[in-house]
């Protein structure tokens, strides 16, 4: 194959407000004609740094030390501005991480697209600038949406529209940073799958970075992993995941929850990436399970190990050999719970508007983001809340904690009902029900210490406490008692959210509600809160109410699963069952769009009456997007409610239709269309 | 939200907003304890001299009706007559109104040329010499009293090197260049004075709009520098400078009652002093209203403006 | 157990010897010149050459001279002594209108920025229209108003800064309420039930500094142009207390034949704001935040 682009001996560093970083050390590889490599790594690693320089791009403060990005030959970092303006966005083009912040916010999308495609005066002869912009989007799969502003437009759209910009003048390499982070599991697929597309009509060669390796798994032909400002291996991609050689690989790929349901006989990730602590030696040898002393002391450069594969760890070989005791046991650590009910939420409608007065004395009635939801949680029981961005998790979780009272139905605790507001709560409910939060970075006062933060709950509530309290709970949640002294700002993200989780265990709750709280984490760090969530619900004997988008994360801490959309429960079911046999239709495409570490060539099914608009409050809110639905009859009737084995459905189809032809292989190749919610000027 | 539901909205409090003004102005002057006749006489004013000025002043009614009565007036253009002179308010206001919004056109003229074309060269170079020598010098400025400012530039250019004249005066009898001339040093004050909150705040912007996703994505389509600087980072940075620059006219008829003073200019600054020491309550009442209807109508135009700019905002808010 | 805070290694990080060395170029200017001014004025607080009040220390309108830097005014005073005497006066009326002002302000603002609802709603109206008055006429007004027995009074220029700068503060500590108020810790806090009082201090205040701290500094900057620009048009301190403003308008009529007599007050004043802007402008950008320009 034709070398398209090749970096060697790329070092690069920062200015910071203690000198020089560095940030890049000798990172080399080259991408093929029409090839597709991923760089994959934690946050902070140096993969974005390495990716934008591809594009002759570098930040003020950073500084290339040594190093050649060659270019059809022609070294970019050695370009003028006016020949790098040349080549960006017409040879190679940029597919930027955050659409929203990327597209000009003040500018209607098809000029974006036309300025681009004017500057490098790529029109193609035989067609006039409208209907090439119209023909770009409907390459990406979008209607023609030039006159609308970006944000006009969803999350996933924005990022169609930044991929036919990207693809416009027909460039020959296609740089992605972390293109679907952010977006939707069955979102991301579907741009997964338009990338493949893409990259199957085009023939443009593509550099992917991603912190998610089960990504790549599904688009890239090559991937090197970097840790710390090096690549430690470089592999085919089947040939990474099913057989990792470097100790980091390992770990990163065992840190991903799948939900392929096996045990896996290796162990996820220690520590988190620290560039103030790192031995002059390998750079991973702090996290590694592998190290010796001699790994502190000698630097490790890639070396090729086999055909195409090179690591850069002088212990591959054991690491490869060697078995670790696993630390991840099965699925279910207890899955009895008790049988004594301790929360139950019935009837629950919510909205954020309150009815105005004018409203009111019109008989208006205002839109509900969350309607007739039943859910029951029994003591010491997990129940995860599962559902898109926006099908109203974290609403349900604010009525539970009482910040946000509904306007109707009713919540009870254990035998007596709870106030809808939080004034209305006496001390002893609200001791009961704790709330963990997604963001750790914002959960913490930054101005307190920690033994402060700490020491107020247990303050406000009264609860005795003595000089061992603290200690203790810091040790259940995997930290010492040294931690009481510092400020929020001097831990890392995975230890706010132990702080956050010690918080909370402190006063002896009943009831955990959990929200979203793994997704500002990196793997390796989410994989060890899983762990120790585990741990928790078998010590404490703690009821929780964990909401996630993850199903896989779900899976391997839930003892129920409720799925969620559009503000309506579409399914309720034991954790095995439902993803065994997950029945409801919906349940069924998220279980599809989680992707698994091989590559599994999933494209989504195309909505059977795309056009179907379901009647708000009545009718099936998953009509539209639905693949299987019967009809009209979806849209404008309120599905029943089917009992099954371990809980419900929410569905016209039949249940034993259901779930039939669960993996039936309809995979069309049709760029599906992506629901239009456009909003309304 | 619609662009005409919006700007209706704005309108009604902007509206309120000047109704309050009305209420805090009246309960200052007027209804503050204290007998509003002594203050305005004096403490030697003789009795039959106050009792005159209360029956001018219907200071006799309640608080109440005085205030709806001056509101009524006010509402309907009539702005009722000055204690000091006897005139009508509307005609002394109108020609010095005329005379200060001449003074404010031109200034705000030279302000936006003072204001854009430094910022915008602060931004592009940032980090460099000339970055820091125009920031050193608009905060030596930004230190700078008007008053001294005005005083400075009278001494440079009607004293030290005698250009233009010391003295704004202005009649009806002048020509256009005298009119000219003479507004030209109170004129360029104020635009400096104006325009040196404006750079600040406009270089800041303008570099953080530089270091935004959308303008690095702009830089990496391949866009030539000025198309990436005047079609995506000013249109999106200049937003933050209107609200200054509506905060700017707030400031700009505070200090035209200083440089019109320093000058000796015949607008409505010089008047409002006057009213001031003569405690002429009713103009006082007028002038102050009048300003700060002048500053509620500029928030008004910043922040249609800024909606205009910004379709983000018609949706969203 | 002790229930002691335990002291936070980065609070006090001022403290520290190096500390110095870390700050930025302005700042550093900014507090030197700031300091020059504070010691002057301490010694003029005690001592001058001249009486400020006192006639006929030499030939009047004679110009500079080695017994007179600044030259003598119209009535044969001696102009540096009275500048000298003038400096405390200026340090310790900018200072306490600001710091009154400040209070009132953050207290009124905080509570309105967290509470919301009616309450903001109210406050709200109210501040906007007491900024929507120029804050020169507004202050201007308040003397008019307070009647010729206080006129020219400290403590009537004192309340007169504190009432202009309260709305314009109270509006920034909205702001930085209202942001920090959708913080999770504060939700934490409430689902724990804690009183507002208890949130506004505990949760809102201490995270808000960093805001108050510059707008303070900001506002501290402008007070000697506010009350400068007051004695300028004739309505700040009564004489023959000297106040640079003042001076500065009595003595226009030397512009020509003695220019150092009205600007070296004027330099003085000049060279006060630019040690409190350049002090603003350091401590802006120690605590990542950006002063925010505008009267």
């Amino acid at each position: 194959m034709k070398k398209l682009i090749e970096v060697r001996n790329l070092n690069i560093a920062y200015a910071g407000p203690s000198g020089w970083t560095n940030v890049v050390q000798d990172v080399s590889f080259e991408i093929a004609r029409g090839e597709a490599f991923g760089l994959v790594g934690e946050s902070g690693c140096g993969k974005s740094t390495v990716a934008y320089r591809l594009l002759g791009y570098g930040t003020i403060n950073s500084f290339v030390q040594t190093g050649e990005v060659l270019f059809d030959g022609v070294d970019l970092l050695k370009l003028g501005p006016a020949s790098l303006t040349r080549l960006r966005g017409n040879r190679i083009a940029l597919v930027p991480q955050n659409p929203t912040t990327s597209l000009s916010p003040g500018m209607r999308v098809g000029p974006q697209i036309r300025e681009m495609i004017a500057t490098h005066k790529a029109l193609p002869d035989d067609t006039t600038m409208e209907r090439r912009i119209v023909e770009l989007f409907a390459l990406v799969g979008l209607p023609d949406v030039g006159h609308r502003y970006p944000h006009e437009l969803s999350g996933g759209q924005q990022q169609r529209v930044t991929i036919a910009m990207a693809v416009a003048c027909n460039p020959d390499l296609l740089v992605l940073d972390e293109p679907t982070t952010g977006l939707d599991v069955t979102t991301q697929r579907q741009i997964i799958q338009l990338l493949s597309d893409l990259r199957a009509r085009i023939g443009m060669a593509m550099l992917y970075v991603t912190h998610d390796l089960a990504l790549l798994a599904q688009i890239a032909d090559r991937v090197g992993v970097m840790y710390a400002g090096q690549l430690v291996e470089v592999a085919a991609s089947d040939k990474l995941l099913s057989a990792p050689a470097h100790p980091y690989s390992r770990g990163l790929i065992a840190s991903i929850p799948t939900m392929d349901g096996t045990d896996r006989q290796t162990r996820g990730l220690r520590g988190v990436l620290r560039r103030d602590q790192m031995s002059t030696g390998c750079k991973f040898e702090p996290r590694c399970d592998f190290a010796t002393t001699a790994c502190r002391t000698t630097p490790q450069a890639l070396e090729l190990i086999a055909d195409a594969r090179s690591v850069a760890c002088m212990r591959w070989r054991d690491a490869a050999t060697q078995q670790l005791p696993a630390v991840v046991a099965g699925p279910h650590g207890r899955t009895a719970a008790r049988s004594e009910r301790l929360l139950s939420v019935a009837d629950l409608s919510l909205s954020y508007q309150r009815p105005s007065i004018v409203d009111k004395f019109l008989g208006r009635t205002t839109h509900s983001v969350v309607r007739d939801i039943d859910l029951e949680l029994r003591a010491g029981e997990v129940v995860a809340l599962v559902g898109e961005s926006g099908s109203g998790k974290s609403t349900i979780a604010r009525a539970i904690s009482g910040r946000l009272p509904p306007r109707s139905g009713a919540i009870t605790l254990e035998d007596g009902p709870l106030s809808p507001a939080l004034d209305g709560r006496s001390a002893e409910h609200l001791r009961q029900i704790q709330y963990i939060f997604q963001n750790p970075d914002a959960s913490l006062n930054p101005r307190s210490s920690i033994r402060s933060i700490l020491e107020r709950p247990l303050k406000h509530f009264g609860i005795p406490a003595d000089g061992k309290t603290l200690e203790t709970v810091l040790e259940s949640v995997g930290l010492h008692a040294g931690y009481l002294d510092r400020i929020p700002d001097q831990l890392s993200g995975g230890e706010r959210q132990r702080i956050a989780i010690a918080r909370a265990l402190l006063v002896n709750p009943k009831l955990l509600i959990c929200d979203e709280i793994l997704s500002a984490l990196d793997v390796s760090v989410q994989a060890r809160i899983v762990e120790l969530l585990r741990s928790l619900k078998e010590k404490h004997d703690v009821a929780m109410l964990f909401i996630s988008h993850d199903l896989a994360v779900v899976q391997q801490l839930a003892d129920r699963v409720a799925v969620l959309y559009h503000g309506e429960l579409m399914q309720m079911s034991e954790t095995a069952s439902l993803l065994t046999a997950p029945l409801h239709p919906y349940t069924e495409m998220l279980l599809e769009a989680a992707p698994s570490l091989r590559k599994d060539g999933h494209v989504s099914r195309p909505p059977a009456t795309p056009t179907l608009k379901a009647t708000p409050g009545i009718g099936c809110p998953f009509a539209g997007r639905c693949p299987r639905q019967p009809g009209s009859l979806c849209a404008d009737t309120r599905p029943p409610i089917q009992e099954t084995g371990s809980g419900f459905v929410r569905c016209h189809l039949p249940i034993d239709g259901l779930g039939r032809h669960a993996r039936s292989p309809q995979h069309m190749r049709s760029p599906a269309v992506e629901d239009m919610r456009l909003q309304s000027l | 939200m619609s662009v005409a539901r919006l700007l209706f909205s704005r309108i009604l409090f902007s509206a309120l907003t000047l109704l309050l003004v009305s209420i805090l102005i009246f309960l200052i002057l007027e209804a503050l304890p204290g007998d509003v006749a002594t203050r305005i006489l004096g403490r030697d004013a003789t009795a039959k001299a106050l009792e005159v000025l209360r029956s001018q002043l219907h200071l006799n009614q309640p608080a109440l009706v005085r205030y709806f009565q001056w509101i009524g007036d006010f509402l309907r253009g009539d702005l009722g007559v000055s204690i000091a002179t006897g005139r009508p308010i509307a005609d002394v206001l109108a020609p010095r109104i005329l005379n200060t919004l001449l003074l404010s056109l031109l200034a705000f003229a030279i302000y936006l040329v003072l204001a854009l074309v430094p910022a915008i060269i602060q931004a592009v170079n940032r980090g460099k010499a000339v970055d820091n020598v125009i920031s050193v010098i608009t905060l030596l400025l930004l230190s700078l009293p008007d008053f001294l400012l005005a005083t400075m530039l009278l001494f440079l250019f009607a004293v030290a090197v005698p250009i233009l004249p010391a003295l704004a005066t202005i009649s009806e009898t002048s020509t256009w260049q005298e009119t000219l001339r003479a507004m030209v040093l109170p004129a360029v004050t104020l635009a400096i004075m104006m325009a040196v909150y404006a750079i600040r705040v406009l270089r800041d912007s303008l570099i953080e709009v530089l270091r935004s996703d959308y303008v690095r994505l702009a830089e990496l389509k391949g866009l030539r520098p000025r198309a990436v600087l005047f079609r995506h980072a000013l249109p999106n940075a200049i937003v933050p400078a209107l609200n200054v620059t509506a905060l700017n006219l707030g400031f700009l008829i505070g200090g035209v009652v200083i440089v019109e003073r320093v000058f000796s200019y015949p607008g409505f600054g010089t008047l409002l002093i006057d009213a001031l020491q003569l405690r002429d309550i009713p103009l006082i009442k007028a002038t102050v209203m009048i300003s700060a209807a002048v500053y509620v109508a500029a928030n008004l135009v910043a922040d249609v403006l800024a909606v205009l700019l910004q379709p983000r905002l018609r949706t969203s808010r | 157990m002790t229930m002691t805070t335990s002291s936070l290694p980065s609070r006090f990080a001022w403290l520290d010897k190096g500390f110095w060395q870390t700050t930025p170029g302005p700042f550093r200017v900014g507090a030197i010149i700031l300091i020059a001014h504070v010691l002057f004025a301490i010694a003029g607080a005690f001592w001058t050459p001249y009486g400020f009040a006192e006639m006929g220390a030499g030939l009047p309108l004679s110009g500079a001279s080695l017994q007179h830097p600044m030259g003598l005014d119209q009535i044969g005073r001696d102009v540096f002594s009275r500048f000298m005497y003038g400096a405390h006066i200026v340090l310790l009326l900018s200072f306490a209108g600001t710091v009154l002002g400040m209070v009132a302000g953050t207290t009124l603002g905080l509570l309105s920025g967290y509470i919301g609802g009616w309450f903001d709603e109210i406050t709200q109206r109210i501040v906007e229209a007491m900024i929507s008055i120029p804050f020169l006429a507004l202050a201007l007004v308040m003397i008019i108003a307070a009647g010729p027995a206080l006129a020219g009074e400290p403590v009537l220029i004192v309340f007169v800064v504190a009432l202009v700068y309260a709305p314009r503060i109270a509006r920034i500590a909205r702001a930085a309420a209202m942001e920090i108020a959708t913080r999770e810790y504060v939700a934490v806090a409430e689902l724990r039930g804690e009183g507002t009082w208890s949130i506004v201090f505990r949760e809102i205040l201490l995270n808000a500094a960093n805001v108050l701290l510059v707008e303070f500094s900001l506002r501290l900057s402008y007070a000697p142009i506010l009350i400068g620009a007051l004695g300028f048009l004739g309505f700040g301190i009564r004489p023959p207390t000297p106040e640079w403003g003042l001076m500065i308008s009595e003595n226009r009529n030397l512009l020509i034949a003695s220019p150092v007599t009205v600007f070296g007050p004027g330099l003085g004043l000049a060279s006060l704001v630019i040690g409190f802007n350049l002090f603003t402008d350091g401590l802006s950008r120690m605590l990542g935040q950006r002063s925010v320009a505008g009267a």
